[in-house]
């Protein structure tokens, strides 16, 4: 595997959830950093350089979001938040104070396995030069020609509907949130009118789905975003 | 609100309240005074005292404080008017007939404060039993998958196992979490929506994207069954909470998928406009017995052919949403066989519009 060698930070003050994460992450390959609170997190984080941050959220000293927040102030580590509230609110939170991926506790190993590989290779793909291709499962996008195909089949797209798949599918496998899509496609004075995003996710199923209310590409989190799925990639690694 | 499908049947214990219960114990000294008048031939004046004070405890015990106190007052007249010499006065002749008055009013009072007592304790205990009633339902249901887990993971710890067994505790432990989680998130949902803490945060949201996303997380549940849509093809907004909507059909179609047998079809129908969204889940399965078509919506009520899973408050869980939006959910028997559930939230008025763009190019050039 590519990412054997990457380095994990555990910041997550349960033991049994170190215990567990320690035991699958090195199964995998990883090396593991373990902290327990947001401040050695942050110590852990800027002298040890992780590839990949598990961030619990509710840490003895304070709120995992704050850890999230420093950190990206000098660093674009992907990070993962696992938290057992699970509300909708908190997710998006998460997700705007910048982290990649939130999951809900409790999950399983395969879960974990798959949004760390898809965070990691996120990563990797940000700091090698961009590729005019961008591929998900079924879906290719030729940047360069303004070409999109689904299963080879060509498909007409208008520019919103294209500035809003090119960013969707330029963050595979990620869920991004209303503001954020709002932000990137329509600028920043739209950013509260979340039905227009909704409005053209309802039309892009249309054009790309084979049946649009059972949607295989286009995926909703509710009360989130939206995530295009990462397709068979991840699926043979699985 | 969530419906009180289960609360105490406080009716029984509500006493006759206003004009009415004044009414009762004017009736009682009368009738009082009618059998004191009769059997004035044997009965001596004392005894006659006994007969009232009767009528005090009735209208103490049975109609509350202030009709005890009324009964009281007419009483302690109706007695010296007609029975304590002189008669056919209200002048006492005796001392000892104040001191009679004065026990009426205190019997009336004492008694009437010692039967509320008793009927709030009634109340409690009633209370107490219900609690008590869903507390063990709630242990039963959630120490099931646990002693599942327990003893898989004890025997994976504590004996040597062939390849095969291991596999199948292993399996045992990840199916029994996976339930366990689901009745958590179950009991903290209806929690929540029982206790009025959750308020529908309404956005303007196409109808297909709720079927679609409700759709997506039943799959696994649903593969066995063929799913069949009916949704308007132009985009149509509703106003609803998406969060609670899309769990509000999940719990729907978990309910179809759990009720019904595999290779059936679960037809799902929707629309929307500004006067809100119409929702329909029908199955054809064995249908709801006549007359359970509400009882199946009461917490922890779990349908004869359920194949043990849950602990019955999907459906609670699925009306007390529809509640939370003003709207409504019932259910029917399909003609034809099968259930089917219906869906009303009323909407919030005229949808936003998007503002149009120019014709894209093809292949989206900008």
């Amino acid at each position: 595997m590519d990412d054997a060698k990457d380095l994990v930070l555990v910041v997550e003050d349960e033991p049994q959830m170190r215990r567990f994460l320690r035991a699958s992450l090195g199964a995998e390959g990883y090396r593991v950093r373990e902290a327990w609170t947001v401040a050695d997190g942050l110590r852990e984080a800027a002298a040890e350089h992780p590839d990949a941050i598990l961030l619990d959220l509710g840490l003895p000293d304070g709120d995992g979001l704050d850890l999230v927040r420093r950190v990206r102030e000098w660093s674009s580590v992907p990070v993962i938040v696992l938290s057992a509230r699970g509300r909708e609110e908190e997710k998006v939170a998460a997700l705007d104070a910048g982290a990649d991926d939130y999951l809900p506790k409790p999950f399983g190993t395969k879960e974990l396995l798959a949004r760390l590989r898809v965070a990691l290779r996120h990563a990797r793909a940000g700091a090698a030069p961009g590729s005019p291709i961008l591929e998900a499962g079924p879906l290719r996008m030729d940047l360069e020609r303004r070409e999109v195909t689904v299963d080879g089949r060509a498909v007409r797209l208008t520019p919103i509907e294209w500035r809003l798949l090119t960013f969707l599918a330029s963050h595979a496998g990620k869920v991004l949130t209303h503001a954020q899509i709002l932000r990137e496609v329509w600028g920043p004075n739209a950013a509260t009118q979340s039905h227009y995003v909704r409005v053209y996710m309802a039309e892009l199923r249309k054009k790309l789905e084979a049946d649009p209310s059972r949607p295989r590409l286009l995926l909703t989190e509710p009360g989130v975003g939206y995530r295009l799925a990462d397709g068979p990639r991840s699926a043979i690694h699985r | 609100m969530i419906r009180p499908s289960t609360t105490v049947t406080r009716g029984r214990h509500r006493r006759r309240s206003g004009w009415a219960a004044y009414a009762g114990a004017v009736a009682l000294v009368v009738g009082t005074t009618a059998i004191g008048a009769a059997g004035r031939a044997v009965l001596d004046v004392p005894d006659l005292e006994m007969l009232y004070v009767v009528a005090v405890l009735v209208s103490a015990v049975y109609l509350g404080r202030g009709p005890a106190v009324a009964s009281a007052a007419v009483g302690v007249l109706a007695y010296d008017w007609f029975f304590v010499p002189p008669v056919h006065t209200l002048d006492v002749a005796d001392l000892r007939y104040l001191f009679t008055f004065g026990m009426m009013f205190g019997i009336g009072l004492l008694v009437s404060s010692l039967a509320d007592r008793a009927r709030d304790a009634a109340v409690r205990a009633e209370s107490e039993a219900l609690r008590g009633t869903l507390l063990s339902s709630v242990s039963h249901d959630l120490r099931t998958p646990l002693a599942a887990i327990t003893g898989a993971a004890t025997t994976l710890r504590d004996q040597v196992v062939d390849e095969g067994t291991r596999r199948e505790l292993v399996e045992a432990i990840c199916d029994e979490s996976e339930r366990m989680e689901r009745m958590v998130k179950n009991l903290l949902d209806m929690t929540r929506l029982a206790a009025g803490a959750v308020v529908a945060r309404r956005e303007w949201v196409p109808v297909d994207e709720l079927v679609g996303a409700a759709l997506s997380r039943t799959e696994t549940l649903l593969s066995r069954h063929r799913v069949r849509t009916e949704i308007p093809a132009a985009p149509e907004l509703v106003s609803v909470d998406p969060v609670l909507v899309e769990q509000l059909l999940v719990n729907l179609l978990e309910n179809a998928a759990r009720h019904t047998p595999p290779g059936t079809e679960v037809l799902v129908r929707a629309s929307g406009g500004p006067a809100g969204l119409h929702l329909e889940v029908s199955d054809g399965g064995p249908g709801i017995p006549a007359g359970d078509e509400e009882r199946v919506f009461e917490r922890f009520h779990r349908g004869g052919r359920a194949t043990g899973q849950g602990a019955g408050l999907g459906l609670a869980i699925a009306r007390a949403i529809a509640e939370v939006h003003g709207g409504t959910l019932r259910a029917t028997a399909r003609t034809g066989g099968g259930a089917s559930f219906r869906l009303l939230l009323p909407g919030g008025g005229a949808s936003p519009t998007v503002p149009p763009e120019p014709d894209g190019d093809p292949g989206g050039t900008r």
